[in-house]
């Protein structure tokens, strides 16, 4: 049953790439590593870096007793299998080892049903069509293939150039990640209340505004998503990553790609890297200052003064508050006295404040997340539907 | 002098000390000596004058039943900002006040917080583990259980990967709480995995570990089984007490040295598989896109990385002056390995001189560094403001890159692992500013 020392075994044997020869441009000066005296093995761990071995009861600095157990200790029990269906529920992509991928449940949705959906529980947040909005990521920018194409943009040498495009249909190799984090995660303020066939829908929604096909099919407004269509779909970015991570045997890459410092913009003394002394900047170099006095609206502002801290103001800041907490969202779907509060007052303000308090489907949380007063809230409540001050 | 007088004196004295305290406390800043008064002959009222604590009772010894830091240390506290505030503060992150730090412990209320869902709040009562997949036993804990295994303690930093990533393509934060302070240090207590699996028995096909968390956006990393049995832990234990809310109470994972995402909190279940898993944040975010288009995933640990904190913008040199000798003070760190040396350099990087490490250097964790230096005229030298930047190295041979180098790499839309040499300028009244020195 104990098969770690097989592991230990693949993990040592996991050595530096060849090191490189060290190229004696200007001021090589004598490495002195100081403190050394840890128990440093000489192999290489996945990430590149140090392994620290017990060796004589210790690991680095650390006393380690390594006891070995006559029995096992057996603590917990073996979950039945209603609790493993009930928390093991992620998904993983389809693969050579897996044509079905893991966890992808039957259902299905259409791109029709994904936009109401969208239109009634996402869009205050990520915005018409997924172009994103204060504070919450776009879904979509264009055309999957055609923001792919962006990914070499670059703002090193010219920040004025447009930079590379990040979202789902340019960016995420895999389609299994958002058809799962849409159910566990979304709606962000009430996470887990989707059902599959939901899911389906908003997935089949978002492939739709980030113009991607099929399987050579072009998931158009009146197109089905099903569960083997689902399987199918390949990300326009579905090679655009590094190391490997996929099949049976993908850690010996994974740890070759750690062991090359160059791989990752690294600079390591055991492969030709130098700790320059004097004289190492080259003539070009220019102080470069903070543009426009930087970011500085930090909360709370900053300060080292060393006094007794302000009594805090009880009365409420309508105006501080809706920029705090409400402005994100409600700047753009219900804002102040916007004309569209009327489709939500024709009950009287009574509902409007209690469906706020208790947060709605719509993606209000709760008191907007705040920790207000019932009193309070309300009069940010009137406010929003007001647009006025009381 | 009656009695009486004496008292109204001493009290308008006292009312006079608070007063020029007040002004005086200003005026340093603007580099005049706190002591200016001394010379008079009048002296210190600090020291002639009685104190309000002095005369009169103190608190209670159970006044408070879980302490609290003196009224006075109020700003020294965590900071967000603006333009980290996805998701109305719950996609989000509060940074350290590295400023003010001592040692190489981040006190727990100091700690910087990121969540992906908002702070959860899990009932231990409530609390479980499930371990399962490719194990020959997969098993349920409750936190009583789980915490019988054999603990083991440890210092490490965690440090979030985009830690100076807003800062690729210029600076943009005159401040070092928020250009370095994505990151703190604890002491840790829990257990390592390799000791709940040597009870499990782990499948040899086993490649890959998904951590979930149980809060509300269920964060989840794959994690390769190397780091797994090596010196990945399950830790309950944070500087002595439970884990922080913030922290993942009560359990989090601790993968010394890697990205704080990694780390996953409010962890709630380990599943073993051959095959990887994509999570959001290892693919949507946390990736390092280069100049090629490709873009690095799973790029695990923080690399070798360090930064001066005193002075800082924050508390800059405007109270000293010419042909003082002042302790510069630092933090070294590395992911990878321990500390084995710091270089400091007064000219952004031109010419280097070595630092001393100071107190404890250990693996995976803080470690402070110091210079002693004399003050020249002006804060320059060779007629030039000086620029302070600091180098550190690790024991697995990472010495930190110039931007340049890491640049030309990387380019500059990475967003995370930036660990290029900080350079903070001086001006000629003693402000610090951050800066940045490129040749490209």
């Amino acid at each position: 049953m104990l098969k770690l020392e097989a592991y230990k075994k693949v993990i040592v044997s996991a050595t530096v790439a060849a090191s490189v020869a060290v190229l004696a441009v200007g001021c090589v000066e004598d490495v002195k590593p100081e403190n050394t005296s840890s128990t440093k093995s000489a192999k290489v761990a996945i990430d590149g870096g140090s392994v620290y071995p017990v060796v004589n009861g210790k690991t680095g600095p650390y006393y380690a007793p390594e006891q070995k157990l006559a029995h096992h200790l057996n603590y917990g029990r073996v979950p039945n299998a209603a609790e493993l269906a009930a928390w093991d529920t992620d998904l993983q992509p389809v693969s050579e080892l897996s044509p079905e991928g893991h966890g992808i449940p039957e259902g299905q949705g259409s791109v029709e049903d994904g936009e109401e959906l969208y239109d009634a529980k996402c869009v205050m947040c990520h915005g018409d069509f997924g172009s994103g909005g204060g504070g919450y990521p776009a879904l979509s920018k264009g055309n999957a293939e055609e923001m792919h194409k962006t990914l070499t943009n670059n703002r090193w040498k010219d920040p004025e150039a447009p930079g590379p495009v990040r979202v789902f249909g340019s960016y995420w190799p895999e389609v299994t990640t958002l058809w799962w984090y849409i159910r566990d995660g979304m709606p962000h303020p009430f996470s887990d209340s989707l059902t599959d066939d939901e899911v389906y829908a908003l997935t089949a929604y978002i492939l739709n505004i980030n113009e991607m096909s099929i399987d050579g099919e072009e998931v158009d407004d009146d197109y089905v998503l099903t569960r083997e269509k689902f399987l199918k779909i390949v990300m326009p970015n579905v090679d655009g990553f590094e190391p490997n991570i996929r099949g049976a045997n993908a850690l010996p890459g994974v740890r070759a790609y750690f062991a090359n410092a160059k791989n990752f913009g690294a600079q390591n003394l055991n492969q030709g890297a130098v700790r320059c002394m004097h004289d190492c900047q080259k003539a070009t170099a220019q102080v470069k200052h903070i543009k426009f006095g930087g970011i500085k609206d930090f909360t709370p502002p900053m300060s080292t003064v060393r006094d007794l801290p302000a009594k805090k103001a009880e009365k409420l800041d309508v105006k501080k508050t809706y920029t705090a907490a409400c402005a994100m969202c409600h700047d753009s779907y219900l804002a102040p006295g916007a004309p569209e509060w009327s489709g939500y007052t024709a009950n009287g303000m009574d509902e409007v404040y209690a469906k706020g308090m208790k947060g709605t489907e719509g993606g209000m949380p709760a008191k907007g997340g705040t920790d207000l007063s019932d009193a309070d809230f309300k009069t940010m409540a009137d406010y929003l539907v007001s647009g006025k001050v009381k | 002098m009656a009695k009486k007088e004496l008292q109204e004196e001493k009290t308008l004295a006292r009312r006079d000390f608070f007063k020029k305290t007040a002004a005086a406390s200003v005026t340093a800043l603007a580099g005049t000596s706190l002591f200016a008064h001394e010379s008079a002959g009048a002296g210190d009222p600090a020291i002639m004058n009685h104190t309000k604590w002095g005369q009169a009772w103190g608190d209670p010894v159970d006044k408070f039943h879980y302490g609290q830091p003196s009224p006075y240390e109020h700003n020294n506290v965590r900071r967000a900002t603006s333009l980290l505030s996805s998701g109305n503060f719950r996609a989000s992150i509060a940074v350290t006040p590295i400023h003010e730090s001592e040692g190489i412990i981040t006190p727990n209320g100091l700690f910087f917080s990121r969540s992906h869902g908002g702070t959860a709040y899990v009932n231990p009562n409530e609390y479980r583990l499930m371990i399962h997949g490719l194990v020959e036993k997969p098993i349920v804990l409750t936190l009583a259980q789980l915490k019988r295994y054999p603990s083991v303690t440890r210092t490490h930093f965690i440090e979030c990967p985009a830690n100076g990533g807003q800062e690729w393509r210029g600076p943009q934060f005159n401040s070092v709480q928020f250009a370095k302070g994505f990151m703190a240090s604890a002491e840790w207590t829990g257990v390592y995995i390799k000791t709940i699996l040597e009870d499990l028995g782990l499948k040899p096909e086993a490649q890959w570990m998904l951590a979930e968390g149980s809060d509300n956006s269920k964060m989840g990393r794959t994690v390769p089984v190397d780091k797994v049995l090596d010196d990945a832990m399950l830790v309950w234990g944070q500087n002595g007490e439970a884990l922080r809310p913030e922290q993942g109470y009560p359990v989090r994972l601790l993968l010394p040295g890697w990205e704080g995402n990694l780390c996953v909190k409010w962890l709630r279940r380990l599943e073993f598989s051959q095959e990887p898993w994509y999570c959001k944040e290892e693919t949507s975010r946390y990736t390092d896109l280069k100049p090629t288009g490709k873009a690095i995933q799973h790029f695990y640990a923080n690399e070798v990385n360090s930064t001066v904190t005193s002075p800082s913008p924050e508390i800059p040199w405007t109270d000293v002056k010419e042909g003082d000798i002042v302790e510069i003070e630092g933090l070294a760190w590395s992911g990878m390995g321990t500390i084995t040396g710091v270089d400091i350099s007064f000219d952004g990087g031109k010419n280097y001189v070595e630092a001393q490490l100071k107190g404890l250097v250990l693996p995976k964790s803080w470690t402070r560094w110091s210079y002693m230096y004399k003050i020249p005229k002006n804060f320059q030298e060779n007629g030039k403001q000086i620029i302070l930047a600091s180098r550190a190295m690790d024991d697995a041979g990472y010495i930190q890159p110039t931007i340049d180098q890491e640049v030309s790499v990387m380019g500059v839309e990475a967003v995370y692992h930036r660990n290029a040499v900080e350079t903070w300028e001086v001006t000629e009244s003693g402000k610090v500013n951050h800066v940045e020195i490129r040749s490209v």
